[in-house]
């Protein structure tokens, strides 16, 4: 009833809508539009800062925070204007961004209810090790990031363990009894007794129990209950000093948490935190449960030698069975050691004599038995096996960007599982380079030097591979460094295999280096003749801190990135920053005719300016509203021998002065972006006057139809219009029964300059229409658009293109709509698809000897 | 050659300026110190010259324009470059006045800073050779 009700008083209400005159419409939507283009500058920026090629501080995640919300704020307050507020509920939808995002800069959000008590490995933050721990943030980088295979399993957070603390009043007595400690009154082995005993006693609050049980149950089997404290992984080595429990059955999985909790405070946890300075500092505990894998062997790699013996190696431990045997030393163990250059040759393999294994008891818990006397002088891995490990092994090395330390499981099937990963410790210092790292380079052959620039900053090395086609991509090898002219966004599915990427062209907030950042790649973009210099099959090492490209392969250098003391990329600013990021800069809002295009469905900063936009557009198109509005505003009519039924609205400068009256000869257009687009629309053959079958004559009767006429249709949005300036177009067509829209903007600038485009509708049945999609898919794709499609939607983007790079595709653009209007008609099955890519290209063979250069994309 | 090297002070109440600074010079083949704490830095510079001074404008306790003064005043031939958040006309015609080398606004690219450290390093070099 009550949403009924709403609505009819919001039709009463908007029945005598204040219509906002013309000359202020005009100076809004152009204040709207150069704020649009704010915001979307701002959060490039951002993009780019997380490459790690600039240096900033909090204040500049602050300022820039300050000032997107600033313009938002008037966006929204435009948008109203023009509106006559009717998206007040805006300001609602910055509140709830911008409130935790302020948070989130203040550091406090940890604590907030909005942070999850428990949550599976699968969903967990791991920007957040704060909340979830160093052990469980790097394996949630593992399946989410790197798509390695992990047990699957859950984490009771940080936040669950201040909720214990609270629920059971334990923060001060813990507090009381280590100030005692400290004061001498009483010793470790004392102290840690109460406080573990007074943990152990506590009741778990009923919201964590709820869960837990929840997905404990869900599992099946049994499960590892494992520390996840912050900073235990991290460049503090609390390794074995927390507990951990294995094969505990799902009813026990709380108790074992309790068990996990306690020995936070075990004496050996006490004596080392004190040792470290740690003791004033908060502890807290996430706890990380992962149903256990039956191992039939188990063991650890290292991706270096940590005696220092075995130069450029890794080493991997194997024994037959569960992990304790290997972890704890519990008995001899099979040694690879195996060559960190690719092909990773075996330099030599010692296999130890294996009588025992451990391995898991019906009911809970492991027990030794004889290892099977045919096996025990046997090689725990084949060649593939260890083929395997290496590669996960260096995967989450090049990663986190320091040496680490895997542990791994082999299950019945032969399946390897990442059981954690965490950064190697070194029981001495590795051995100082002979030589000033500086020196050492010095040495080595430089090919590219001073040119491009870092979309992801790092260092990598590997034979180099062009990539130009799909074909290429297949073939791409492991850790290659990948070398292209464009930065094209279908080449992302390669980047989390490529040691290093340097493009000819590109931008750092293009959709490549976003995608480079997101798997912390090493990249240029910008390397002109890069693909002359750098030719298929060389040895590279690519230093993208300092933009050098030297000759082989750097091991020095290699290993003084490894084993410096900070990977930038896991620099609490760089974390916040890659949070902010999630709140900013990702779109989810595509289609305006889905349900939650909607004030209260934003839930990225790009989504409201994307809504703002839109709506912007929208009242502009209005037809009853247009008609009053533009009453006595001067509106083009377009006269050409094509039937479009265009009205034109200048902003400024789109228009050549000599227009006479209100009909506009195309020779008059000045906006850049209409007349690429009309050139390429009115190009010869493009408008098809070829003969067409019957329905289709049809449809083209119904070419000055509004789209009210079609049954089915939900909105009146009226007619052809294109609201230009000298630089700006925003054209929507309606052609037949198709949808287009095009917003450009070019500029000699190229950081400014975008193209979006959406198509959408179509007579025929949906299939037909999937099929146009596909079709237009491929076409856009091309030509480097990133193209999203659902259903029957399709929505290109591209960005930060020079003038000549935007005009080419927008002629492109223009002769595509000509070519499509006709198409899902003519569609018959899913193999005309690549026909008719085929007689696009065909038509348009001039473009195709010039196949479209370089360019960037991202959302927009 | 190393013991030719030229000898850096960084000041900057962010960690992550020093931290990211340090090894982007030192892998140019200067020795690099760096500090977080205003007070610990200027007792350093009254016991050791360094050939360049890097120093954030606004800090707690010790103001930059103080210390960059002091740096000067203790070894004038050591080049000094401000790197500042707050940068305005005022701030950048105060610290030239004051004789820095270079005034840059945060955030900067790496590239940018290693740019005007090689050119101070060139022009210290150039007035003493080695």
């Amino acid at each position: 009833m009550w949403p009924g009700l709403q609505n009819l008083w919001k039709r009463i209400r908007r029945r005598q809508p204040d219509l906002v005159a013309f000359p202020e419409i005009f100076d809004h939507f152009q204040a709207l539009l150069q704020d649009h283009q704010g915001v979307m500058e701002l959060i490039a920026d951002l993009g780019e800062k997380s490459g790690g090629e600039y240096i900033f501080d909090r204040k500049y995640l602050i300022d820039t925070t300050e000032e997107i919300q600033t313009l938002l704020l008037r966006m929204v307050g435009g948008l109203n204007l023009i509106t006559s507020n009717r998206h007040l509920d805006l300001y609602q939808t910055i509140d709830r961004i911008f409130i935790p995002l302020g948070a989130e800069l203040r550091g406090r959000l940890l604590l907030s209810k909005e942070m999850p008590l428990v949550i599976p490995l699968a969903a967990a933050p791991p920007d957040r090790p704060e909340l979830i721990g160093g052990k469980a943030a790097h394996l949630a980088v593992a399946i989410q990031n790197l798509l390695l295979p992990a047990p699957a399993g859950f984490i009771i957070t940080t936040r669950a363990y201040r909720l214990f603390l609270e629920h059971n009043h334990l923060e001060e007595r813990i507090h009381g009894l280590l100030e005692a400690w400290v004061a001498g009154e009483s010793d470790e082995r004392q102290t840690a007794r109460q406080i573990q005993y007074s943990i152990l006693a506590g009741v778990v609050p009923h919201e964590v129990i709820g869960e837990v049980k929840r997905l404990a149950e869900r599992g099946g089997g049994d499960w590892a209950v494992r520390s996840s404290a912050y900073g235990e992984d991290g460049e503090l080595s609390f390794a074995g000093l927390h507990e951990s429990l294995l094969h505990v059955p799902a009813r026990g999985v709380l108790k074992a948490y309790r068990t996990v909790l306690a020995s936070l405070y075990s004496p050996e946890a006490l004596i080392y935190r004190q040792k470290m300075g740690m003791l004033g500092e908060e502890a807290a505990m996430a706890v990380l449960c992962q149903e256990m894998i039956p191992g039939r062997a188990s063991g650890v790699v290292h991706t270096m030698d940590v005696s220092g013996q075995e130069r450029d190696c890794l080493v991997a431990f194997a024994a037959w069975g569960l992990g304790r045997t290997v972890v704890e030393g519990k008995g001899p163990v099979d040694r690879y050691v195996v060559e960190r250059d690719f092909p990773h040759a075996i330099r030599f393999q010692e296999i130890a004599r294996k009588e025992k294994q451990l391995r898991e008891m019906a009911g809970g818990g492991e027990e030794e038995v004889p290892v099977p006397a045919e096996d025990q002088g046997r090689e725990t891995l084949s060649e593939a096996d260890i083929g395997t490990l290496v590669r996960f092994a260096l995967t989450l090395e090049r990663y986190f960007k320091r040496p680490q330390e895997i542990e791994w499981a082999l299950d019945q099937e032969g399946q390897c599982w990442v059981l954690q990963s965490r950064a190697l410790q070194f029981p001495k210092p590795p051995a100082p380079l002979p030589q000033d790292i500086c020196e050492t380079c010095a040495l080595y052959a430089i090919l590219i030097q001073d040119t491009g620039v870092v979309a992801h900053a790092g260092v990598g090395a590997g034979t180099v591979a062009h990539v130009a086609t799909d074909a290429d991509m297949d073939r791409f090898p492991e850790e290659a460094v990948l070398v292209t002219k464009y930065t094209a966004p279908w080449l992302a599915r390669i980047v989390p295999k490529a040691a290093a990427i340097v493009a000819e062209r590109g931008s750092a907030a293009g959709h490549l280096a976003t995608i480079a950042r997101e798997f912390r790649v090493p990249t240029l973009v910008g390397v002109e003749q890069a693909s002359e210099i750098l030719t298929p099959g060389m040895k590279v090492t690519v230093d993208t801190k300092q933009r050098t490209i030297y000759a082989g392969r750097v091991k020095e250098l290699l290993q003084y990135e490894l084993v410096q003391s900070l990977a930038f990329e896991d620099a609490p600013e760089f974390r916040l920053l890659r949070r902010m990021l999630a709140r900013i800069a990702p779109l989810h809002l595509i289609d305006p005719q889905d349900q939650n295009f909607t004030a209260a469905g934003c839930q990225s900063v790009h989504d409201v300016i994307r809504f703002i936009h839109e709506k912007a557009v929208e009242e502009l198109m209005d037809l009853p509203r247009f008609v009053k509005r533009f009453k006595g505003v001067r509106i083009f009519t377009l006269v050409s021998d094509i039937p479009l039924g265009l009205k034109v609205l200048d902003l400024g400068g789109g228009i050549a002065t000599e227009a006479q009256g209100t009909r506009l000869l195309p020779e008059h257009i000045r906006s850049w972006p209409m007349r690429a687009l009309w050139a390429g629309l009115s190009g010869p053959g493009v408008w098809s006057t070829e003969p067409v079958p019957v329905d289709f004559q049809g449809m083209m009767s119904s070419l000055t139809k509004t789209w009210a006429d079609t049954p089915g249709a939900t909105t009146v949005t009226g007619f052809n219009l294109a609201v230009i300036s000298e630089n700006y177009m925003n054209l929507h067509l309606r052609l037949g029964y198709h949808f287009n829209l095009v917003d450009a903007r070019m500029e000699s600038e190229a950081a400014r300059n975008h193209i979006y485009f959406r198509f959408v509708g179509g007579v025929t049945d949906l299939t037909r229409r999937s099929r146009r999609a596909k079709l237009l898919d491929k076409i856009l794709s091309q030509f480097h658009f990133k193209v999203d499609t659902k259903g029957d939607l399709v929505v290109a983007k591209v960005l930060h293109l020079s003038r000549e790079d935007m005009e080419q595709r927008l002629q492109a653009l223009g002769r595509l709509v000509g070519f499509t209007r006709q198409l899902d008609i003519q569609l018959r099955s899913d193999e005309d698809v690549p026909d008719f890519v085929e007689a696009f290209f065909d038509q348009n063979s001039r473009l195709r000897e010039q196949p479209p250069e370089g360019g960037s994309n991202d959302g927009k | 050659m190393t013991e030719n090297k030229l000898r850096i002070l960084v000041l900057d109440d962010e960690p992550i300026v020093c931290k990211r600074l340090q090894p982007a010079l030192e892998k140019l083949g200067f020795e690099v110190d760096t500090f977080t704490q205003s007070v610990e830095a200027m007792h350093q510079i009254q016991q050791t010259a360094y050939d360049i001074v890097i120093t954030d404008l606004k800090m707690k306790e010790i103001d930059g324009m103080r210390f960059l003064e002091e740096a000067k005043k203790q070894h004038p031939q050591t080049e000094v470059i401000v790197i500042t958040g707050f940068a305005t006309m005022e701030t950048a015609k105060q610290s030239f006045q004051k004789g820095v080398f270079d005034f840059i606004a945060k955030p900067f690219k790496l590239s940018e800073i290693q740019d005007v450290v090689t050119r101070a390093a060139a022009k210290i070099r150039g007035a003493a050779p080695a």
